[in-house]
This record gives structure tokens, sequence and C-alpha cells, in this order.
């Protein structure tokens, strides 16, 4: 036991607390597998830490406390089992609890379970991120079981009343149960397909903090470091996979801008103007690094290791001049074929208006207007705002600047955009 | 937020060791760091050299001692830079390094170096 004595019952409980959020997903995972219900084995890993809040406190907190927390679980399952086959005397359900049995009594379920750990986490990244939940379901469920976030906390996370989470919760692990969906890794072919809903949940959950402003809830921002978090995990677990390289890389490096993108008042402070001593070195380094991984890999570039590709290139940039836009071009016109939006190709134009020239970047924006589909979206007029004072035209930059403005629901990028269209006056 | 777990050990530890049981140490060392990265929690960690050498500037002059320092009674063998969300979570951590058993780990936040 360790140093129990020194320790508090308020030291415990934040022990555990911190215990949860880092083990929760490994011990209902491991679980998952032998229930074959993700719901089930929440509950189960429920339990063992609720024995835990009972008999730490008092007995000290064991040497291995997640080995702790397995054991009880698993113990819990024997049980659930044997309750569920005299109910139903299931023979699939009758093998489940042998093996089981068979593994607890020869001593080897330590071993056993460390081996089967990064596989079961991976069924369990899959099963939560499942095309059968919508995304918000699966997003909530993914906090829930791989970040081991309360409902409460999740529901902070995304300004959204408790219930509702819970709801979302409950919903979502009775469709997959109802559903049978299998506790197992997608076949290779339709791996891609189901780890791309994967990587959508993840970066969701990252943008979501990442759009969060330093006053509110620390949970928001916290999100960030979940998703960073899970993202990681992911990597490690399916190694092969340049996608998951590619977001991880993607969000590290975002991540690496997090103090910078805010001004003393709460501002935004747009990529090109930001104190690039303030970007976070290592943060960077990480971010090349999953880069080069992903890359390493030899396959085709998908959207991720491309937007992590342009996103290296500020990165690497010493300063804003530095910036390499002609390869920054050659990127979006990679990711404008292979993912064709509007909102590709405006920052498309913003590059080549900074490769080659405003008039080059003007003329790609106006294709975009003419065609109407950005119609509400205020960084549309804003770049061309931006372009047409650049080349000298300042009476229409005005006129754009003023539309942006309304088009805007921030207020302080409203003002912002209002302030360059009176500048445009003189 | 990201700590830093640093592994301070006695002055001499390492010479008392046979280079067998040194390595074994070393494996036990590696898996630990293995289960952090699986966690995804590890952002970067090494072990350290004993020896080592000292320099200062001082009024534009360089000054550069080489070690063993005799009156150091310890040294920091290793670090583990972490980014976990609590000092709670950094301390859990740190009770499941190995190198807790025959050392100190000291758990630093990272932030400014001045308040």
């Amino acid at each position: 036991m360790v140093s129990s004595v020194a320790m508090t019952a308020t030291d415990v409980y934040r022990t555990i607390d911190a215990l949860w959020r880092i083990e929760s997903g490994r011990l209902i995972a491991g679980l998952a597998r032998l229930v074959r219900d993700v719901g089930v084995a929440e509950e189960l890993a429920q339990d063992a830490l609720v024995t835990a809040l009972e008999q730490w406190p008092r007995s000290g907190i064991p040497d291995n406390p997640g080995a702790w927390l397995m054991a009880t679980a698993k113990h819990r399952a024997i049980d659930h089992l044997r309750r569920e086959r005299m109910l139903t005397r299931k023979h699939e359900a009758l093998g489940h609890e042998l093996e089981m049995e068979q593994q607890t009594n020869g001593g080897k379920l330590e071993a056993s379970a460390d081996d089967e750990i990064g596989d079961d986490l991976l069924r369990l990244v899959f099963i939560a991120c499942h095309p059968l939940l919508s995304t918000e379901a699966r997003t909530a469920l993914t906090l829930r079981l791989l970040a081991g976030l309360t409902t409460e906390e999740i529901a902070r996370a995304f300004l959204v009343p408790e219930p509702t989470i819970a709801q979302r919760i409950v919903r979502a692990k009775r469709t997959l149960s109802d559903a049978h969906v299998p506790f197992e890794i997608p076949r290779r072919g339709e791996l891609a397909e189901r780890l791309s809903s994967v990587l959508e949940v993840i970066y969701l959950v990252f943008n979501e903090g990442y759009s969060a402003t330093a006053g509110e809830d620390w949970m928001r921002p916290g999100l960030c470091e979940e998703a960073l978090r899970i993202g990681r995990i992911l990597a490690e677990l399916a190694p092969r996979e340049p996608e998951v390289h590619g977001l991880v890389a993607l969000m590290e490096i975002q991540a690496s801008r997090i103090r910078a993108r805010l001004g003393p008042q709460g501002e935004p402070v747009l990529l090109m103007e930001q104190n690039r001593a303030l970007w976070d070195r290592l943060l960077i380094h990480r971010g090349l690094m999953a880069l080069g991984r992903g890359e390493g890999l030899g396959e085709a570039r998908g959207p991720y290791l491309l937007q992590a590709a342009i996103a290296a290139c500020h990165a690497r940039a010493a300063t804003a001049a530095d910036t390499d836009w002609v390869y920054i071009t050659a990127l979006y016109d990679e990711l404008a074929r292979l993912m064709p939006s509007p909102v590709v190709e405006l920052n498309r134009a913003v590059a080549v208006a900074m490769a080659y020239g405003p008039a080059a970047g003007l003329e790609l924006a106006d294709q975009l207007a003419a065609q109407g589909s950005l119609a509400s979206y205020h960084l549309l007029p804003s770049v061309r705002g931006d372009l047409l004072a650049k080349l000298g035209r300042y009476q229409e930059a005005r006129g754009e600047f003023e539309r942006a403005a309304t088009l805007t629901r921030n207020a302080r990028e409203s003002r912002l955009l209002l302030d360059r269209a009176a500048a445009c006056r003189r | 937020m990201s700590y830093m777990l640093l592994i301070v050990e006695p002055q001499g530890q390492r010479r008392l060791r046979s280079p067998q049981e040194g390595r074994e140490l070393y494996e036990r060392m590696l898996e630990y760091t293995a289960g952090l990265k699986a966690r995804g929690v590890l952002l970067g960690s090494d072990s350290l050299r004993a020896e080592s050498v000292r320099l200062d500037m001082r009024a534009g002059r360089r000054s550069v001692t080489d070690g063993p320092f005799t009156e150091a009674k310890e040294l920091v063998g290793g670090f583990f830079l972490l980014d976990c969300a609590t000092r709670e979570q950094a301390l859990t951590f740190a009770a499941e390094c190995p190198a807790a058993q025959w050392a100190t780990i000291e758990v630093r936040e990272v932030g400014p170096c001045y308040d």
C-alpha cells in the first residue's frame, strides 16, 4: 500500500478522479470485449469506481490502481454473465464466461489484459463513432467512454443542457445494443470509411475547444487536450494509417498557436499577425514529427495530411514574410481536388493572392462570389475587401468590408471590419 | 497543461548496479514510457548520462567546470514531459514510474518563471 497515512480522504478522492480520467477508456474497452455491450461495460466500470471510492479512503490506494480497478470490474463482469446465463441460458454467454474464468484462474489476467488492451481500445473507438449514430451522439459517447468525462462536463463543454447530453448517451448506447453491433475492428474494406468517421469526431471535439475564448468555462478549451490525447492514442493504435498522423499533426500545430491567437482584450489575432514567439515550439515539433510519420508511409496524402502540411508551412516560417505561399498554393490545389468545397477555394484564393499577387487571388474570389455558394459567409466579402484594397480599389473594398461586418455574428470581428471599411475612406 | 517529471536519484547509485541490473531497470522504464505513450500523454522523455559539465557566464566571462561535482548529493537522471489535465493526474502517472522505487520523482508544472 502506498503512503495511505499521509493522504487525506480528499487526496484519495482527487487521485481516484484523476485515475478515472486516465483509466476509464481502457477499463470500459476491456470489459466491452467480455460482455459484448458497451453500455453494460460502462456500468461495470462505474461499479468498480464506486467500490474504489468506498474502499480506498480506508485501505489506501493500491500499488497498481489501474489493475485493481480492472480486476474488480472483471469479477463484476463474471457475476453479470452468470446472471445473464441463468436468465437466458445463452450458449454464447456461457462460452465467454468459461473463457474469462480460465483467464482469471490461470493468474494470467494481467498479461492477457495488457496484450489485448490496445485492440480493445481501438474497437471501443470504432464503436463509439459507429455510423449508426448521429455525429452529436458519437461525439458525446466518445468523450464519455474514451476521455472519461462526466455527462455534466460534456454538457458544459458544448454549452448544451445536461439532460440533453444524458439522453444522447443513453439513446446511443441503446441503439448500439439493439443493433447488436459487434465489438470488432472494421474489416479492411470498410476501414477507411469507418476511420474517417472517427477522425471527424476527434477533429470536431478539437475545434469545439479551439473556438472557445479565454473567458469561457475551462471545460471548453479542455476539449482541445482531450481531442489531442485521443488522437495521439489512436496514432499509437493505428500507426499504419496516414490520416491519423495527419489529424494529430494538424491538431498539434493548431494547438501550438493557442497562446497567440487572442489579443490582450480577448480579440482574435489573425494567423499572419500573431506573435510567433508565443507559439509553442514543442507542439510544433511534435506536429512536424507526426506529419513526417504520416507522409513517410508513402501513400497519397488525404485531407488531414494536406491540411497539416499547410499548417506546417506556417509553423516553419520564422516570420509571416517567410511563408512559402507557392507551396501552400500547391497544397490547396491538391486539397481542392480531393475535397472540393467553397471554403477550401476561398483559402486557395488567399494563398494565390499571397503567392502571385492580389489580382490573381481576386479573380478566384470573384468566381466564388459569382457562384453564390458562400453568400452568407462573412469571410468572402472580407477577403475580397482585403484584395480590392491592396489593388487600390478602395471604394469597392469599403462596400465589401461593410457587407462582411453585417454577416459576422462575432461583435469584435464586426468592429474590426467596420474599422477597415472606415480606413478605406481616406 | 504540461508537467515535467524529473527523476532525482542519489549520486553514485548507478555505479552500485551491475550492467545486467542496470539494463533490467532501463527495460522497465522503457515499458513505463510505452504505457504513457499508449495513453496519449507523453510529450517527450529521455534518460540522462551521469557525466556533466557546468557552464556559467558572469560579467562576460565564460567559466566551464567538468564534473563530477562532489558536493552534489543528487542528480537528475531522466525526465518525462507529460500533457495532462491536473496535478493529480501527473502524480498518478508519477506513482506508476518504476524509478519512484529507487529515486524521487519531482513533479513540476510547466509555466513562466516569474509570477
